[in-house]
């Protein structure tokens, strides 16, 4: 599902230019569930955000679903944004002004979808995050649990088979965390989606089938571990 | 507080760095707002100072001048004023126009002087240079020479002993420079742009023999000028006025003091539109420094000393935009000084453009410091409230997100309530009369409508108080979008409430003066259609430049009337005659005619009755009939006596009528021809309206005078003859010239309105960046986000447009209904210009997408991983 060849990624601080990724190769099948582990600055969400085109690489290539990234324009990488990629956020990025389903109908809205689909999906979403009875709430008025919860309710609303969260327990508590990871894991099968996970929390890792540890924008080792006996799929 | 001011500089400095564009933004506003101000003043005073020099200058040392009005006076007079004691010197004066022609063409007007040349060459203050030959006096007094300013010579490429072919009233001289002449002073002179002639050449030249049209006085100075003015008036007869030369000036600064006052009123329009501006910047600077605020008090700032950073920081921008404005304010003054003259001499008395000098040359310190004082002062008015709400912040609170925001929404309701009331006084204040003939409480009334508004634009920005619209109600992405803009707009009531009422005021004003303006014109256009009756008027060639001084240049002789009359396809030949009289200390204009001839061929638009009854009626009695504007003025009206003083003493007249007239705003009386002559003895006439026979042709008839009187004219420039329609023509085009001026200032504040949209969209798209980075990263496309931004500025400018609507409506009623009837006197008859308000909302629309479009882009271009990364 996503293939990544001799990524880097070099940023100007002023005089000095700082390497957050070093010639990173990596190939993440469908399906499967990774995780990236590793101290702050270790580029782990600078790989993330080149793997949704948010940002782009210095060399190397990024290929998702079988297609080459390198020659995506920004019109592109907007279209691979609203067909194949979901995104979960560390600060949630839920629309203040808007209620929670009507944030999680954003992405479906932005597609052009008919009005009688959405409101099927959102429905669902809603159920299946657990966040029905709180629907017409605006983001100001939920916990982070829930913010969360309706989050990754939109990063899945349009059906994408790569999702990518960065940090997405890392504003809640642990129990809350705990939930949120669950709930990912499980949507994430069920949809048969491909997760790539960025995270500080070694137990929030334990969700994935198996964990990249990075250092200085390497990725370092990968230990495979049984995630069923922690978050039961 | 040295160190405090290092502080402010450097917090300054920084903030400058961290927002270049909206400072830039607000700066530009500010020096846009000052520049409308500076220009109207300067050239208000400029062309107020230019006919003060020429009073000045000419005077020299005259302490008293006599003047008979437009008929002159008889030179006879000066044996008698010579003999009052306390006179020590009398000097007859002759003042008239003189155009010079040019291969044919009639160039441009100068003032001639007449003067005692071997008398006064070196009395008033000018010097001769002349060759010194053996008939050097001779050729001074000459009927044809001419002595002619340094800077005319040069303009007109003379020197001694060239002809120069000057047109004067009908006809024409070739004149001899007889010699150049110089201002004694090294100052910028009147004399510099001056003809001089002697006396007894000036009256053959300019057909006045045996009259003068002034006699200037020079009074002893161990005596009182009031006491030897009042021994001066025994002797002459009653309607001959004795006055000092400096009451000319303030006569014509009273005369133009309304015109004035109007116009510099609305060149603040563009400082109030300016100050919703600097409001708006520092509200937001608060805002975004609320952190930066918590931290300064948390380090041992005072309340008052965060609130002067936040007034020492407006007051920085005014003084930079001020001096921005100031230069601005002298390019434009460049432009405005010729337009304001010409209008001003349209209108009331003939005034020259930039007669006291290039503004290059002129008190630049004095403008300049005047432009930063007026920039700073409205800047720091305008941070007055932000500055404030920044000193009361408390730290904890200062500290805490949202906090601006939410206090703001708070007041959303109470300021609605204050904005009814201010509607209540606005209402309450357009019902009593103007104080000392000025419309202050008109004034104050626009101000109250104004500000009522403004107070309740953030209710309207919140869409009334909560109403929303659910995304699910919506069909399709234009949909989420606007919900998206209208929800985040209606959010921030504070800042948007203040773009709002910005380009409300401006708009509202820009509709206001539209609907006055059209609605004046309308009512001159059924004025001209009922009242402009004659087939063809016969006028002095150079009637239409409005620059004429003396009686010579505006006036035809008599004798053209059977000239006239004997064309076979002529019925009627009227005679009019324009002259300006003092009556009761207004200067009005008196005008004569037949008017048992005029109420059978045409008409006045009389208040009561019939046109040609009260016509016949005045001509019968020795009645008069009485403009609107004058009647209000005098406090008269039909039935009334009024008392005129004449050259036989003063003479009750009954008044007849009262008509509508718009040909000028100091008043008209018209009374019949044959009395006006019998009691001034005033042979002359302004202008012949022609009434032409059935099926007469108008061509024909033109040429026919033309030829008849280009042999009567002996050589000058033949007369205009204006058929019906071209005059009509002229008439609206000095109206539309006169509020021609009216549209630029306007349009400099609608610019500065559309400056506050760029402002307000920039710093929401800088607030919003990690909402717009969101909205891309889950599959929004840069258009989309650009979508985003425009329906915000749609949903600001739509609720502007509708406020803008609204008090444009109430402003046009405030304008003709008490602003204009109270300055001027004249009744409009309102009317509703669909056409002109469609393309007004147009330009609000346009205007509001352009202010739109470049935030838009901008927002659309944004990184998104520096947008979704946290504060």
């Amino acid at each position: 599902m996503v293939t990544i060849r001799q990524l880097s990624k070099t940023y100007s601080r002023g005089e000095a230019m700082v390497t957050a990724l070093h010639e990173v190769d990596l190939e993440v099948q469908q399906g499967e569930f990774c995780a990236f582990v590793g101290p702050s600055g270790c580029g782990k969400s600078t790989l993330l955000n080149l793997v949704a085109g948010l940002d782009d690489p210095t060399s190397g290539d990024i290929v998702i679903d079988g297609r080459s990234t390198n020659t995506l324009n920004s019109q592109d990488w907007t279209t691979m944004r609203r067909e194949t990629i979901g995104i979960v956020f560390q600060a949630f990025h839920l629309v203040h002004g808007l209620t929670a389903e009507e944030n999680i109908a954003l992405p479906l809205l932005l597609r052009g979808e008919p009005g009688r689909d959405i409101a099927a999906r959102v429905d669902d979403l809603l159920h299946r995050v657990g966040m029905s009875h709180r629907r017409r709430h605006r983001p100001g008025e939920l916990s982070g649990g829930e913010q969360q919860r309706v989050a990754i309710a939109r990063a899945l609303a349009h059906r994408p088979r790569l999702l990518l969260a960065d940090e997405p327990t890392g504003n809640v508590d642990s129990h809350q965390g705990a939930e949120i990871m669950a709930l990912i894991r499980e949507l994430a099968r069920s949809g048969g989606q491909t997760v790539l996970l960025v995270t500080h929390s070694t137990q929030a890792a334990l969700a994935a089938d198996y964990t990249w540890a990075m250092r200085d924008g390497r990725l370092v080792s990968r230990t495979t571990h049984s995630a069923q006996s922690v978050y039961p799929s | 507080m040295l160190s405090f001011i290092k502080v402010v500089l450097l917090i300054l400095v920084s903030h400058l760095r961290q927002w270049p564009l909206r400072t830039v933004l607000t700066i530009g506003g500010v020096a846009l707002g000052v520049s409308a101000s500076v220009a109207v003043r300067t050239a208000n005073v400029d062309v107020l100072s230019s006919f003060e020099q020429a009073v000045v200058t000419v005077a020299g040392p005259t302490t008293l001048e006599v003047s008979g009005g437009e008929s002159g006076l008889d030179e006879q007079l000066m044996t008698r004023l010579r003999a009052v004691p306390g006179v020590t010197a009398v000097s007859p004066v002759i003042l008239q126009t003189a155009v010079e022609m040019r291969g044919g063409q009639p160039g441009q007007a100068i003032q001639v002087l007449g003067l005692d040349l071997l008398a006064e060459f070196n009395t008033r203050g000018f010097r001769l240079s002349q060759p010194a030959t053996e008939r050097q006096m001779l050729d001074m007094i000459h009927p044809h020479s001419v002595f002619v300013g340094d800077k005319l010579a040069i303009d007109w490429n003379l020197s001694v002993g060239d002809e120069v072919h000057l047109l004067i009233g009908t006809g024409s001289c070739r004149c001899r420079v007889a010699g150049i002449l110089h201002s004694e002073s090294d100052r910028h002179s009147s004399w510099e742009r001056l003809a001089v002639m002697d006396i007894a050449a000036a009256q053959v030249t300019f057909g006045m023999i045996g009259l003068v049209d002034r006699i200037d006085l020079v009074t002893a100075p161990n005596l009182s000028v009031d006491e030897v003015a009042d021994k001066v008036r025994t002797v002459l007869p009653p309607h001959v006025t004795v006055e000092r030369p400096m009451n000319r000036t303030s006569q014509v600064e009273q005369m133009i003091s309304a015109f004035r006052l109007n116009l510099t009123v609305l060149s603040w329009v563009g400082l109030l539109v300016g100050m919703f501006l600097i409001y708006n910047t520092m509200a937001f600077a608060v805002a975004q420094r609320r952190r930066e605020i918590g931290i300064f008090r948390a380090v041992g700032m005072t309340q008052e000393r965060v609130a002067v950073l936040f007034l020492i920081e407006a007051g920085l921008y005014g003084i930079v935009g001020g001096l921005v404005g100031s230069v601005a304010g002298m390019v434009l003054a460049q432009q405005l000084i010729a337009l304001l003259s010409r209008t001003i001499s349209d209108l009331y008395v003939p005034v020259s453009a930039g007669g006291a000098g290039s503004l290059w040359t002129g008190p630049w310190f004095r403008m300049g410091a005047e432009g930063v004082l007026i920039g700073s002062v409205v800047s720091m008015i305008g941070a007055i409230g932000p500055s404030v709400d920044a000193g009361r912040t408390t730290t904890v609170r200062a500290l805490a997100p949202g906090d601006y925001e939410a206090s703001q929404q708070l007041r959303v309701g109470r300021l609605a309530l204050m904005g009814c009331a201010l509607l209540g006084v606005a209402g309450l204040l357009s019902w009593p009369g103007p104080i000392q003939g000025i419309p202050v409480l008109g004034y104050m009334a626009t101000l109250c409508l104004l500000a009522g508004l403004a107070c309740l634009a953030p209710l309207c920005v919140t869409g009334g108080g909560g109403h929303r619209r659910s995304i699910g109600s919506t069909a399709g992405l234009p949909g989420v979008m606007r919900t998206i803009a209208v929800e985040h707009a209606s959010r921030n009531p504070g800042r948007n409430g203040v773009t709002v009422s910005a380009f409300m005021v401006g708009l509202a004003i820009m509709i206001g003066v539209l609907v006055m303006v059209r609605s004046f014109r309308h009512t001159v256009e059924v004025w001209v259609a009922d009242t402009v009756l004659a087939d063809v008027v016969v006028a002095p060639s150079l009637w239409l430049r409005g620059t004429e001084i003396g009686t010579v240049g505006r006036s035809l002789p008599q004798s053209w009337t059977s000239l006239l009359s004997s064309i076979p396809e002529v019925a009627a030949v009227d005679t009019y005659r324009d002259v300006r009289m003092t009556v009761n200390g207004h200067r009005v204009a008196v005008v004569s005619r037949d008017l048992r001839l005029h109420a059978q061929w045409s008409q006045y638009l009389v208040r009561r009755g019939d046109s040609s009854e009260q016509l016949n009626r005045a001509a019968e009695i020795g009645g008069l009939l009485v403009s609107e504007v004058l009647a209000n003025r005098l406090g008269v009206q039909e039935g009334s006596i009024l008392e005129i003083m004449t050259p036989n003493g003063v003479r009750p007249f009954p008044i007849v009528a009262v008509f509508y007239d718009y040909s000028t705003d100091g008043g008209k009386l018209l009374m019949d021809r044959a009395l006006y002559q019998s009691l001034w003895r005033d042979e002359l006439v302004t202008v012949f309206p022609v009434y032409l026979r059935e099926r007469a042709s108008l061509d024909r008839v033109r040429d026919r005078i033309t030829e008849q009187l280009s042999i009567v004219t002996n050589g000058g420039l033949p007369p205009l003859v204006i058929s019906n329609t071209e005059l009509r023509k002229e008439i609206l085009e000095i109206f539309d010239r006169t509020f021609l001026l009216t549209y630029v200032l306007e349009a400099i504040a609608v610019v500065i309105a559309m400056l506050g949209i760029v402002n307000t969209l920039i710093t929401s798209v800088l607030e919003r960046r990690r909402e717009f980075a969101t909205l891309r990263a889950i599959g929004g496309s840069s258009a989309q986000i650009q979508q985003l931004v425009l329906w915000e500025a749609i949903y600001l400018g739509a609720i502007g447009i509708v406020l803008g609507l609204i008090g444009g409506g109430l402003l046009s009623l405030l304008l003709i209904k008490v602003i204009n009837r109270q300055s001027f006197g004249w009744t409009i008859q309102m009317i509703l210009p669909i056409g002109s308000l469609v393309q007004a909302v147009a330009l609000a629309v346009l205007a509001t997408l352009v202010a739109g479009y470049f935030p838009a882009r901008w927002a659309a271009r944004q990184p998104v991983v520096e947008g979704l990364r946290d504060e």
